[in-house]
Order: structure tokens, then C-alpha cells, then sequence
């Protein structure tokens, strides 16, 4: 019922994305001046081991998935001992390393403002805070809802179906989340 | 849920080549149309897949069943909270939130730490003390 739920409630998601989207064809087709000389302040290098470190998180996120799956909460060894990680250990990972993107987006805003580009500026700044800016936010309560899940794993005496289902829904979330950033990286970065 | 699955994944077979008939008779020129149409497309993949993915999981259903009874379908269907007032905490915060957004920030902020207390309540209602579940 939950999975179901979260699904429904992630299509509904997509195309609230899809409208950023549109949003984004449609200015760059009508100002494409506007296009050539802003997208040139965009720091790809950087972008791209931004968006390496998120992809990254997801792969930390379904390792945990499995391990929610098998109902194990926590680490079993010691703390480097990755084979005995649990649940508990790979979302700690996924979180830090999406906190890690947040933090990177953050300096990259920054950087941008230097640089004139703001949410006021122009079309261009316009866009591309409306579409990063929300993904942001979307990254942010997913980060969220890892905390809260993580706390549950304290809250309970034994690790339920319950528990694991809400650890999995989370983790849908946060792959669609993913799979978004390299549709608005490949977007707005590559294609530009 | 085989008929599920169809329904989507025959509406994403059918976009996909609406997509490139809009696509190539507006010579690509057209942007936004283009987007809808492959987002579309995908939102159909997304909900195919995910139903086809877990009817691979689950026995065949009652409702799948041609000559299925009724009474086929009883028993569990997940767990529901009896009584709770905590989803009304939480978009009551919600509405002093985004009447923040219109009035000043300082609402806003009030409203979010309902909201934090209100979220954190509901997250472990179910999920603390002697009956969680």
C-alpha cells in the first residue's frame, strides 16, 4: 500500500518536474542570446562531480535497500567492516553524500551570483534557479526523510516489515530524485 | 495485475510514436510540445514497469481471476492507524507555512517548527514504545 502510494505520488512528481522542463525549452528558444553568453558561467567540471557524487548516493542507497529487504538494521563487524554494514550504515553514507551535493550546489549559486546570474536577473537565471533550485529542495527532503528513517531504526525494538517498507520508499524517492538531476544535468549542462 | 501493466505500457507504446509524429511534423521546432509528449511517454514507462515489476512479485489476485468470488479478496490489506489526529497538526503547519510565504518570513518560521514537531510525531507515531508496529 505504501509502495503503491509513493509511486503514484512520484509520477505526479514527474510531471511537476516536466513543467520546469517546458519552462526551460521554451525561454531557450525564444531568447537564445540569453543562452549563449549565460550558459558560458557555468562551471562544468565542477557540476559534473557534483552530479557524479549524487549518482554515487544511489548506488549507497539501494545497498542499504537490500539490507532493508533482508531486515538487517545494523552493522553486524566493526565499523569498516562493509560486508556487515546494515541498513542503518549505507543510509548514514547516502546521506552524507547527498549533503555533500546540497553544499556543492550552494558554492555553485554563490559562484553564479558573482557572476550576475540571479533568480531576478534575466530569463536565464530565472530558469535555472526555478528548475535547480527545486531539485534542491526535493534533495533537501530527502535528506530529510533519511534522518527520520535512520531514527526509526533506534525507535523500535525489532526491525519490522514496516520499517523496511518505509526504507524502501524512501529510496524510490530518492532515485527518482537522482534520475531527474541527470535529466536537468544533461539539460541545462551538457546541452545547455 | 497483467491488465494494469497493459493499460500503461499500451499508452507508452502509443506516445512514443505520437511523440515523433508531432516531433517531425513540426520540424523539431516546437520545444515544448516535444517535452510533454517524451515526459508523457515516461510517465506511462514509470507506472507499466512498476506495476509489471510487482505483479512478477505477488501470486495472481483474485481480481485477475475471471470466475473469482468476492470473499476471495478478504483479508489483510496493510496497516492502517485506528484513530489519528497527527495528519491535521501537520497541515495546519502546512497553512501557516504557505501563509507565511504571502505574509513574512517571521510565519513562515513559525510555521516550520510546528511543522518539524508536527512530521516528527507522525513519522513515529506508529513506530515507538511497547505496540509499534
Amino acid at each position: 500500500m505504501v509502495a503503491v502510494g509513493t509511486i503514484v505520488w512520484l509520477s505526479s512528481e514527474l510531471m511537476f518536474f516536466a513543467g520546469l522542463f517546458a519552462v526551460y525549452f521554451q525561454l531557450r528558444s525564444v531568447r537564445g542570446d540569453l543562452w549563449a553568453t549565460q550558459t558560458e558561467k557555468l562551471n562544468l567540471p565542477f557540476a559534473s562531480v557534483n552530479c557524479l557524487v549524487l549518482v554515487i548516493s544511489s548506488v549507497w542507497c539501494q545497498l542499504g535497500v537490500w539490507k532493508a529487504e533482508r531486515g538487517q538494521k545494523a552493522r553486524t563487524g566493526k565499523l569498516l567492516d562493509l560486508k556487515g554494514w546494515g541498513m542503518r550504515e549505507w543510509y548514514v553514507l547516502t546521506y552524507l553524500f547527498g549533503a555533500f551535493f546540497i553544499a556543492g550546489q550552494v558554492m555553485e549559486y554563490a559562484e553564479l551570483v558573482h557572476e550576475n546570474v540571479t533568480l531576478s536577473s534575466d530569463a536565464y537565471g530565472s530558469v535555472f534557479y526555478m528548475a535547480t533550485g527545486f531539485h534542491g529542495l526535493h534533495v533537501t527532503g530527502g535528506l530529510i526523510a533519511f534522518l527520520l528513517i535512520i531514527a526509526r531504526t533506534f525507535t523500535t525494538r525489532r526491525y519490522t516489515h514496516a520499517n523496511a517498507t518505509g526504507a524502501v520508499v524512501t529510496s524510490y524517492y530518492w532515485h527518482f530524485v537522482d534520475v531527474v538531476w541527470i535529466a536537468l544535468f544533461a539539460t541545462i549542462y551538457i546541452l545547455r | 495485475m497483467r491488465v494494469e501493466t497493459k493499460l500503461f505500457l499500451y499508452l507508452f507504446v502509443f506516445f512514443v510514436p505520437v511523440t515523433l509524429i508531432y516531433g517531425f511534423w513540426s520540424k523539431w521546432s516546437e520545444p515544448i510540445g516535444v517535452t510533454a509528449l517524451v515526459l508523457t511517454a515516461l510517465l506511462f514507462a514509470l507506472s507499466g514497469f512498476y506495476l509489471w515489476m510487482t505483479g512478477k512479485k505477488l501470486p495472481l489476485r483474485p481480481e485477475d481471476n475471471a470466475s473469482g468470488e468476492i470473499e476471495d479478496a478478504e483479508g489483510n490489506y496493510g496497516y492502517f492507524v485506528a484513530s489519528s489526529w497527527t495528519p491535521l497538526w501537520l497541515a495546519g503547519s502546512g497553512a501557516i507555512m504557505f501563509a507565511g510565504l504571502a505574509v513574512g518570513w517571521w510565519l513562515f518560521i513559525i510555521g516550520a517548527f510546528f511543522g518539524v514537531v508536527a512530521v516528527c510525531l507522525w513519522v513515529f507515531e506508529s513506530f515507538h514504545g511497547e505496540y509499534s508496529i
